[in-house]
């Protein structure tokens, strides 16, 4: 199934664009100035491979103005078709009500930037925020369509956040490519992002205060860990951060369409596989994944002479 | 038990109720373990007498009896309000500085007797503390003069019984002269339990511990002592006996309560047992660190065998813990512990790698410390002065390696320069009493240099001499004047010399150094590289032995490479290394620009010295695994890449992918389609991992 939406995305992608804003917010002090503005930059250099299908805007230490105007850009030029991401790196804060990013002069709140998010076309849409405090700011960016990620569970964990860092890491490291396709879905950049953030807290011995949510129905409360059994992440699983490789070109040759299907009907027979793992004897279980997998890599091959 | 009631009406209460309470009714319930009640009693009567210091007294020493010493403290503190020099007040405060070993509880003690001169118990302290500080001599006038106070003095007496018996005379007059005063005195036994136990003679001290518990069953302190330490030696289900008794009987002290707590976590620990180790290691990392922990033990086994001369008859038990706390209460049955690892005879206690941030810990250093101790305390049969035993640990880490060991960090340099460093008779205080911050850290480095100087003029066989002597009971004034000939005083002389003169250099140049590394500090951070390297080369040499936070090598890398010269980076972070620096940042910074400068051996061998500091890091194994498997040390890359899958990896698909190919380059096909299986099974359309699978279906 995951397979299925995932090629459809890919056959979209052919005639389709991503739309990336990263902005940096206001560090309030050198140190994290410089480590915001970084990252930011990590930002951009880490998309830089995706090509001109990739239109990336990046914004440090950014002003409202400078945000909106950015927004406006996606919103002008943005199709349905059209994919958008958003990250925001910094502080964020939150009072109980309200959800504000801070930025150089007036802050921007989570409601007005739901707004300016809205005009945005772009069938499917993902929201990084990384500051802190942002699980305060879910419930109002929350969307059908829109995967909404908070490096914190509630807008009161305050403290300043590494979620960011990790997040940047995930779109430049192969190992977050965990199924690799080489593309890293927001799913996987999530995955990544957060088990290193917690790892980064247990090796220093410190107590995590960032727990980070994913919201990809519109509706839920953000959770911990997407799975089928909380009904989150099935459109972070098909939406593709970036690419790492060059797979994502689906080969469009009529003369292997016949393979292609093939191919999907092997992907689908080996998840089929894996769901009756524990009601098949092992050695049954072995012998039947070794021969799905030996065709699909025979299958492959021949897809790529 | 607390000592806080609630206000207001309570008050009332208490003053209506004290007109029905007396002094010797709380007494009365006190001697019947009736401690609630006598609490309540001991409340209500210092609320009618506020004015009246011996009640506040009195509460306080039940209030220390049941394990409450800071609320006792504030009471003796209340009483010495009320009346200045309270004897009682003053005895109260040193009994709990000496709980502590706190330095002050000698000064206490003297204050107390000063203020009542026949205060008998105050007398007794001061004979225990003598020996505590190894003092036997002074520990026997004090219990005489406890005795001139008293005839009936007890506990002097058992002062004098324990110091013949740690001399190693069975028969001894004073234990008979107790037990015909009382029969039931347990106390006498428990007393040289105690100090047993404090020389590390650990199986001894149960002995008299169970003799304590033999004559006075209900003394529940020894019976607590006694499960604590036989679990210090791994007798886990007698200890847990004896201490769920002493619970189940109201004595639920810190380390009772503690110990009981940890023993219920044992079952997430795995046992892993060869011919002569036992390893009990967290079942969340023992796949991870069995290889690295079970490899070394062995070595050092090996090694120290050969060093002392001496086989081990039995395994030694190693036990590592990934919570401090928990390994503090392994060892003192209280959190809190500033120590990396114990040794309680054959058993070991250690942190983890995990417990510790990375780099502040170099855990092969710690376990042939430990070993060390194995062996002296088996060859001395725990009879030798704390300094030796620590000095020879020390010693031994930077024997196998001039990269371990602690270096010679400021605090130490400033003991040298104040001359605050203590005769080599008396240099057991410094680990038991310190009398200023940081004394015992010093003292360890004081006892491994001596041990180096020993070793350097007179050669290892006179350390083992030594070791065999002490074996003797004889203290450290005759071993040094039997084994090196030289008076003690004269030794001293010698060795701060030759220590003044190692230092010289650092010692005169440390404020310079200071000064000059904050303005190389404020240079990188204006980014003036060049100004950073003019400082740093001038300034590295004059101490070279710091390897701290903010260490002037790496200062020095990070300019050099901002000025794109990766070979000077690289030396500096070589030097770095190699004086035993353990960022495990500043390493992998080594490892990388030595692959990036054509020297991948080197940064292996830079990856795996990381194995012995930050072993809990995925990323430096899989590294470490790709550079061994280019090398084609293939047996060294499939430890690193199971270190990699040990603990459940980020990347599975790659991690099983890069093992499957260690595998098949070590000709083990089967093992290798296992991992290749589960690379795909966990990503499908994994392509080099696909690619494999066609290759080893032909």
């Amino acid at each position: 199934m995951r397979v299925a939406v995932l090629l459809l995305w890919c056959a979209l992608a052919a005639s389709a664009s991503t739309f990336y804003v990263a902005v940096g917010g206001l560090g309030g002090e050198p140190d994290y100035e410089q480590r915001f503005s970084m990252w930011v930059r990590e930002v951009e250099m880490a998309l830089k491979p995706a090509g001109a299908e990739a239109k990336v805007r990046t914004i440090e230490s950014a002003t409202r103005d400078q945000v909106r105007e950015a927004l406006d850009w996606v919103a002008g030029e943005a199709k349905p078709q059209d994919a958008f991401v958003l990250m925001l790196i910094g502080h964020g804060t939150f009072d109980d009500h309200d959800y504000k990013l801070n930025l150089r002069g007036p802050d921007l709140t989570a409601a007005e930037l739901a707004q300016l998010l809205d005009r945005i076309p772009a069938g499917r849409q993902l929201v990084v925020n990384m500051t802190s405090a942002s699980g305060g700011s879910l419930e109002v960016l929350r969307k059908a369509n829109r995967i909404v990620i908070c490096a914190t569970k509630t807008g009161t964990e305050k403290n300043a956040t590494i979620f960011a860092r990790y997040w940047v890491e995930a779109l430049r490291d192969p190992a977050a490519d965990t199924d690799k396709n080489q593309t890293v879905s927001a799913l996987e950049a999530f995955r990544y992002a957060d088990r290193k953030t917690a790892a980064a807290y247990e090796t220093q011995k410190r107590l995590a205060t960032e727990h980070a949510i994913l919201e990809d129905t519109g509706k839920g409360e953000g959770v911990r860990a997407p799975s089928p059994q909380n009904g989150e992440g099935l459109l972070a699983a098909s939406f593709p951060v970036v690419r790492l490789g060059t797979a994502a070109q689906a080969a469009s040759d009529p003369a292997k369409r016949k393979l292609l299907a093939r191919k999907e009907q092997l992907e689908q027979e080996i998840d089929r596989l894996k769901y009756q793992k524990a009601a098949i004897p092992a050695d049954e279980y072995k012998k039947q994944l070794s021969a799905l997998l030996l065709e699909l890599a025979r299958t492959q091959e021949e897809l790529e002479r | 038990m607390k000592r806080k009631c609630f206000v207001g009406l309570a008050v009332l209460w208490l003053t209506a109720a004290a007109s029905a309470q007396t002094i010797e009714h709380a007494e009365a319930l006190w001697r019947e373990h009736r401690y609630t009640e006598a609490n309540d009693s001991f409340r209500a009567l210092v609320a009618a007498h506020p004015k009246n210091p011996d009640y506040r007294v009195r509460w306080g020493r039940l209030l220390l009896e049941r394990f409450n010493p800071k609320e006792a403290a504030d009471l003796f503190r209340e009483a010495l309000e009320l009346k200045k020099d309270h004897a009682g007040a003053l005895l109260g405060l040193a009994l709990i500085a000496s709980e502590d070993f706190e330095n002050q509880a000698v000064e206490l003690a003297r204050k107390a007797l000063e203020a009542d001169p026949k205060l008998l118990e105050a007398q007794e302290l001061l004979a225990r503390l003598a020996l505590e500080d190894n003092d036997p001599k002074k520990a026997i006038e004090e219990a005489d003069k406890a005795l001139a106070i008293s005839p009936d003095a007890l506990d002097a007496r058992a002062i004098r019984a324990t110091i013949d018996w740690l001399e190693g005379k069975q028969e001894t007059p004073w234990i008979a002269q107790i037990l015909q005063k009382n029969p039931h005195y347990g106390r006498a036994y428990e007393l040289a339990g105690h100090f047993f136990v404090l020389n590390r003679r650990y199986e001894e001290g149960i002995r008299y511990y169970r003799k304590a518990i033999e004559i006075q069953p209900d003394l529940w302190s020894a019976r607590s002592q006694l499960g604590v330490n036989l679990m210090r030696l791994g007798e886990e289900a007698e200890a847990r006996q004896q201490l769920e008794k002493c619970f189940l009987n109201g004595y639920q002290d810190n380390p009772t309560a503690n110990t009981l707590r940890l023993m219920d976590s044992y079952k997430h620990f795995v046992i892993f047992k060869t011919d002569n180790t036992i390893l009990k290691l967290h079942e969340k990392e023992a796949t991870l660190l069995r290889p690295y922990l079970e490899t070394e033990l062995k070595r050092a086994i090996a090694t120290y065998d050969k060093k002392y001369r001496l086989k081990l008859d039995r395994p030694v038990q190693v036990e590592v813990y990934p919570n401090h706390e928990d390994f503090a209460v392994r060892t003192l049955g209280m959190p809190g512990l500033g120590a990396l690892g114990v040794t309680f005879g054959y058993v070991v206690a250690m942190d983890s790698p995990s417990g510790r941030p990375p780099g502040s810990f170099h855990w092969a250093t710690t376990l042939w410390h430990e070993l060390s101790h194995v062996y002296v305390l088996a060859a001395t049969k725990h009879r030798v002065p704390r300094w030796f035993t620590e000095g020879m640990a020390v010693h031994e880490e930077t024997a196998v390696s001039p990269e371990w060991g602690d270096r010679l960090t400021p605090n130490v340099v400033e003991a040298i320069r104040r001359k605050k460093l203590l005769p080599v008779a008396e240099l057991d205080r410094g680990f038991v009493r310190p009398t200023y911050p940081g004394q015992v850290v010093v003292s360890y480095f004081q006892a491994g240099k001596i041990c180096d100087y020993i070793n350097r003029q007179w050669g290892y066989d006179k350390l083992l001499a030594m070791m065999n002597e002490f074996a003797t009971g004889a203290d450290t004034e005759a071993v040094v004047r039997k084994q090196l000939q030289i008076d003690p005083a004269e030794f001293d002389k010698r060795f701060l010399a030759a220590l003044e003169d190692e230092t010289k250099t650092v010692v005169s140049n440390l404020e310079s150094w200071r000064k000059q590394r904050e303005e190389m500090a404020k240079a990188a951070r204006a980014g003036d590289h060049d100004r950073v390297i003019q400082i740093g080369t001038a300034i590295r040499d004059l101490y070279p032995e710091y390897v701290e936070a903010g260490s002037v090598y790496e200062f020095l890398a990070k300019a050099y490479e901002a000025k794109s010269n990766k070979p000077a980076a690289v030396a500096e972070l070589d030097r770095y290394m190699r004086t035993g620096g353990r960022n495990p940042a500043a390493l992998k910074q080594l490892a990388t620009l030595l692959e990036q400068t054509g020297r991948p051996k080197d940064a292996a061998a830079v990856l795996d010295r990381l194995n012995y500091i930050a072993p809990v890091d995925p990323d430096l194994h899989r590294r470490l695994g790709d550079l061994w498997l280019a090398q084609g040390n293939v047996e060294g890359a499939i430890r690193e890449y199971q270190a990699v899958l040990a603990r459940d990896p980020i990347d599975p698909a790659a991690s099983h992918f890069n093992l499957a190919k260690a595998y098949q380059m070590a000709n083990r096909p089967d093992q290798a389609r296992d991992h290749l299986l589960l690379a795909l099974e966990a990503a499908p359309g994994y392509r080099p991992a696909q690619k494999l699978l066609l290759e080893l279906s032909k």
